[in-house]
């Protein structure tokens, strides 16, 4: 599981974004405001990887996290 | 499938980069806040109110793209306009937001606000569009308690 920032766009234009691309992850609290608040943050987005996920997919996601910050550039 | 360009329109990307009357009103006799505790956008209304005039307005907070643009094109649209000329604005642009707004109806009233007519194809987008706008409602009507869209 990988929560993360992408510069200083929202996470939830980066979920929108990729969702877009057919790829979904979450996005927001994740239902833990504490740890939020602890790094000072208003939200992350996270991609879940399980054992059914491919190489392509990764690279998909990848591929789509580019395309974000070239709509944001 | 719908277009993103649609939905992050330059305008859009511009006042979230950098969005107008982000600052505290020194001169505020009313705020709201606006808080969706789900995704974590969270603005603080301030307005000016001279009698039933909109004498200035400004926000603050945090939140992403769609709703701070939403929030800084809000000020800049309802500067100077009465509570229900303000309401009114609202109401045309949440239902331009949500699609019931006709594609050849009269949005002239909506001035730049039509820029957020892509968000009707991003149902889950709508509250982001629309936190600001209900925030100012509360700070209009003088409610203390937060506001949500959630």
């Amino acid at each position: 599981m990988l929560s993360f920032l992408l510069d200083s766009i929202h996470p939830h234009d980066i979920g929108t974004i990729l969702d877009q691309e057919g790829i979904a992850i979450r996005t927001g609290h994740h239902c833990a405001q504490p740890v939020m608040q602890r790094f000072g943050i208003a939200a992350t987005a996270r991609a879940s990887f399980a054992l059914y996920n491919t190489r392509e997919e990764v690279d998909a996601l990848v591929e789509g996290i580019q395309k974000v910050r070239e709509v944001f550039a | 499938m719908p277009d993103l360009r649609e939905l992050y329109q330059e305008v859009i990307l511009e006042h979230s980069k950098a969005p107008r009357n982000y600052r505290e009103l020194a001169t505020a006799n009313h705020r709201a806040e606006g808080y969706n505790p789900l995704c974590g956008d969270h603005f603080t209304v301030y307005l000016d109110l001279e009698g039933d005039s909109i004498r200035d307005i400004s926000f603050q907070g945090s939140g992403c793209a769609i709703s701070k643009a939403s929030a800084s094109l809000m000020t800049q649209s309802v500067k100077g306009k009465t509570r229900a000329e303000a309401d009114r604005v609202f109401d045309q642009f949440h239902k331009l937001v949500t699609g019931q707004s006709p594609a050849n109806g009269n949005r002239a009233e909506l001035g730049k606000l039509a820029v957020f007519s892509g968000v009707s194809e991003f149902p889950v987008r709508v509250k982001c569009a629309t936190l600001a706008w209900h925030t100012l409602h509360a700070a209009l009507q003088g409610k203390q308690q937060t506001v949500s869209t959630e």
